[in-house]
């Protein structure tokens, strides 16, 4: 029997003949060129900033209290914000994907409205479902006065108005993740002997970690780049409830241009950071 | 337990680390009032923010109470305070959104702070270019404005220009609307604009921008103010604050450094002491209401109730009070050199007063001049009573009938009241007010046919005074409906006009 080395070694398959090269240069230059377009333009736009703010403007800019704890807040919120989306957006992923049941749809359509909905009407709605008086109580005076936990215009309202927007990105994730796992594997596992609850977290689980990554990827940089809902429903409170696209809006709005841009370039290497982290864990659990 | 589902439960524990960590920061962050008072919540406009920060660290220093500053565009705020019910005070980019949530019943007290005036914003290398309007409509320049819709400058712009006719050919040649006013001034800065219209103020931030006063837009002055939260629980303290934001040698300073026009207003005091000089006739009418007001304003207000002929005499005579509350129009003409700017606030009838049933069936001032019948007066020089008093009887034609009746003649009604009910007198002229109290011992005998014998009671603050802007929101109070109601009870007929109350 001849072995593995005395076989004749296949054609290289990069070497194409010389036809086909010539017809592929159009579409490699027609998608290239589009793909590149985009590219460019991100590229632009950050070189755009790092242009327009020195050097010194930026180490100013991040040496200031308020940015510095801006900072803090963001990173902190935004954390939460995502492994709750990933955490609610899990199960309810799930069931969309797998079962029919009554008032899907409307559910399916609920999911979707902090989407569609303009940030600052999010963050309106949030206010006063807080604050609407039904029969004399009030959901905020309730979380003040008797469990302690005030929510409008402190810290958790800050990580509310995130988690309302990412989550909704996060569950849109999940089920696509689950419509893209076969069910055949969790079926046969429970015609083994699994429950139903074993066949999810020994069986879909595993298959469902890239996508629960994505999840996590999504909701964090939708968290981060939240405005509207903040500004409302939390307040841009200094050294209180101030994040870094508040922080933007306030420079901005006392015409600190360069303090404006410095804070967009510190999201920009914050949110790089972060993705990065996130998409290596995701290949490395993948793996 | 596969790796996906420790990962999971992992992020439970980052979770609650995260939550405590936010938590600590945030606690860490409040500086906690050496007596344990709530803090201050001020929703401010983002432009103010350069100047609220350096006046919050300055009063934070001097009376150790923590101001909370929530930032945003005027109309979220409004729409904040509206919704949440919730906060002290509230300073938008003009006054406009001031009246906006007055008229929904959501502010009290309104302190004025500085003005702005309406230019137009240029790079410093274009300003020789755009010098006029008629530049400004050239198609070689870019104009942007704030809309008319979403920005108090954008409104003010419109209505001051449609009132000159030239609205359309400025609206024509606009190339875009922003939604504020540094949004317009930002355009500028980053070349996307050559012109824009801007207040003055916002340009002390913008040092590449230089202003351009344009005749057109003299009138299109905004104002800048802070009002009290209605709902406030603390409106003393909220007060005490927007006082010291808007009292000349406290947070004006700063106002004037970032370019805002400020003129009058305040000298600060923590407790602002405030001398009130009224006529005695007026006592009922407005010491509960000047009581309620320095309760809650957390001011004193020292007032001296007498005859407003010693009240003239004791001003001439160097007293200069805040505030004078005169029982009638011609002793606040003999100030007028303190109090230039009188308003007439409400008018009193002269009545003739008797026992109760009229024992003496006395039905007009002709019977006043029955023989043995003592009659009490008010004292000419030293009460505005007395003076209109003695102008009816000679305008009646039954002065020197009168007088040999007239017993007594005192500086306020309020004794004639007294001897009234003592059995003294038999019959006194005062004011319908004198009686209000005394309707079960007294009844009131109306004058008819003579016109002087109503007198008008001018309010007016001093132009010298330290606490023009306390004073004239003690005026309004006394101008709210409770008060006025409390006048008419009094006897009083209320005269102001709401658009002439200040």
């Amino acid at each position: 029997m001849n072995s593995v080395a005395d076989r004749p070694p296949h054609p290289p398959t990069s070497i194409a003949p010389p036809l086909r090269r010539r017809s592929d240069a159009p579409f490699f230059l027609v998608m290239g060129g589009i793909s590149s377009g985009f590219i460019l333009l991100i590229v632009l736009l950050l070189a755009a900033d790092i242009l327009f703010v020195s050097f010194d403007d930026f180490i100013a800019a991040l040496k200031k209290p308020e940015i510095q704890y801006a900072f803090r807040l963001t990173l902190l919120s935004c954390t939460a914000a995502a492994l709750l989306s990933v955490w609610v957006a899990t199960p309810l992923g799930y069931l969309l994907s797998r079962f029919q049941f009554p008032g899907r749809m409307a559910i399916d359509t609920l999911v979707d409205i902090p989407i569609v909905l303009p940030p600052l009407v999010l963050g309106l709605s949030l206010l006063i479902l807080f604050h609407l008086p039904i029969g004399g109580w009030e959901l905020e005076s309730w979380l003040r006065d008797r469990v302690g936990f005030p929510v409008t215009y402190q810290w958790p309202a800050v990580v509310l108005a995130q988690f309302t927007v990412a989550c909704a990105f996060s569950v849109r994730t999940m089920r696509v993740t689950f419509d893209q796992i076969d069910p055949r594997p969790e079926n046969v596992a429970r015609t083994l002997g699994c429950t139903r609850g074993q066949a999810f977290l020994q069986i879909v689980l595993p298959q469902a970690w890239r996508g629960m990554i994505a999840a996590t990827t999504i909701a964090w940089a939708r968290a981060l780049g939240e405005f509207g809902p903040i500004l409302v429903f939390a307040g841009a409170t200094r050294m209180r409830t101030e994040v870094l696209s508040t922080t933007v809006f306030l420079e901005l709005s006392i015409g600190q241009l360069n303090a404006a841009v410095a804070v967009s370039l510190l999201m920009v290497l914050m949110a790089i950071v972060v993705l990065l982290i996130l998409r290596l864990l995701g290949t490395e659990l993948g793996s | 337990m596969n790796r996906p589902l420790l990962w999971m439960l992992g992020s439970i524990v980052v979770l609650g680390l995260l939550i405590t960590t936010m938590a600590g920061v945030n606690l860490s962050s409040q500086t906690t009032s050496a007596d344990g008072q709530s803090p201050i919540v001020l929703y401010c406009a983002a432009s103010n923010r350069a100047v609220m920060e350096a006046i919050r660290e300055r009063y934070q220093d001097e009376y150790n109470r923590e101001i909370q500053i929530q930032y945003g565009p005027s109309q979220t705020l409004l729409s904040s305070v509206d919704v949440s019910g919730a906060g002290d005070l509230f300073l938008p980019a003009d006054d406009s959104y001031l009246k906006l949530a007055k008229q929904k019943g959501l502010i009290r007290e309104v302190l004025p702070i500085a003005d702005m005036q309406v230019v137009v914003a240029v790079r410093r290398q274009d300003a020789d270019n755009i010098q006029s309007l008629d530049d400004l409509l050239s198609d070689s320049v870019k104009l942007v404005q704030a809309s008319p819709e979403t920005a108090a400058v954008g409104k003010l712009v419109q209505q001051t220009l449609q009132q000159s006719g030239q609205w359309d050919d400025v609206s024509g040649a606009t190339v875009a609307y922003r939604a504020t006013v540094t949004e317009v001034a930002s355009d500028i800065v980053v070349g996307a604009a050559d012109a824009g219209f801007v207040y003055d103020a916002v340009l002390h931030t913008y040092p590449d921008l230089v202003a351009v006063e344009l005749p057109e837009l003299k009138p299109a002055v905004s104002r800048v103010a802070v009002g009290v939260i209605d709902q406030s629980k603390q409106p003393t303290a909220a007060l005490h604050f927007a006082r010291y934001v808007s009292a000349k040698d406290r947070g004006l300073i700063q106002y004037d450094q970032q370019g805002f026009r400020t003129a009058g207003h305040d000298v600060w005091a923590d407790v602002p002491e405030l001398s009130v000089f009224a006529g005695s006739m007026l006592r009922p009418a407005i010491e509960d209401t000047i009581a309620a007001f320095e309760s809650r304003e957390g001011v004193t207000v020292n007032r001296v109730y007498n005859g407003c002929g010693i009240l003239v005499a004791q001003m001439q005579a160097g007293q200069h009070p805040d505030a004078y509350f005169a029982c009638d129009q011609e002793f606040m003409n003999q100030v007028h050199d303190l109090f230039p700017q009188p308003v007439q606030v409400s008018q009193n009838e002269l009545v003739i007063l008797v026992q109760k049933g009229n024992p003496h069936n006395i039905g007009s001032l002709k019977d006043l001049a029955r023989e043995g019948l003592r009659v009490g007066i008010g004292h000419e020089k030293q009460c505005a009573m007395g003076w209109i008093t003695q102008n009816t009887f000679r305008e009646g034609g039954v002065q020197e009938e009168i007088m040999p009746n007239v017993t007594v003649q005192t500086p306020t009604g309020d004794m004639l009241v007294n001897q009234l009910q003592t059995g003294s007198l038999d019959a006194a002229v005062a004011y319908l007010s004198n009686a209000a109290g005394a309707g079960e011992f007294l009844d009131a005998v109306q004058i008819t046919g003579i016109e002087c014998s109503t007198a008008v009671q001018p309010w007016a603050v001093n132009k010298e005074s330290s606490h023009p802007e306390t004073a004239s929101r003690l005026f309004q109070k006394i101008c709210s409906a409770e008060s006025q109601e409390i006048f008419a009870a009094e006897g009083f007929r209320w005269r102001l006009e709401s658009d002439e109350i200040r």
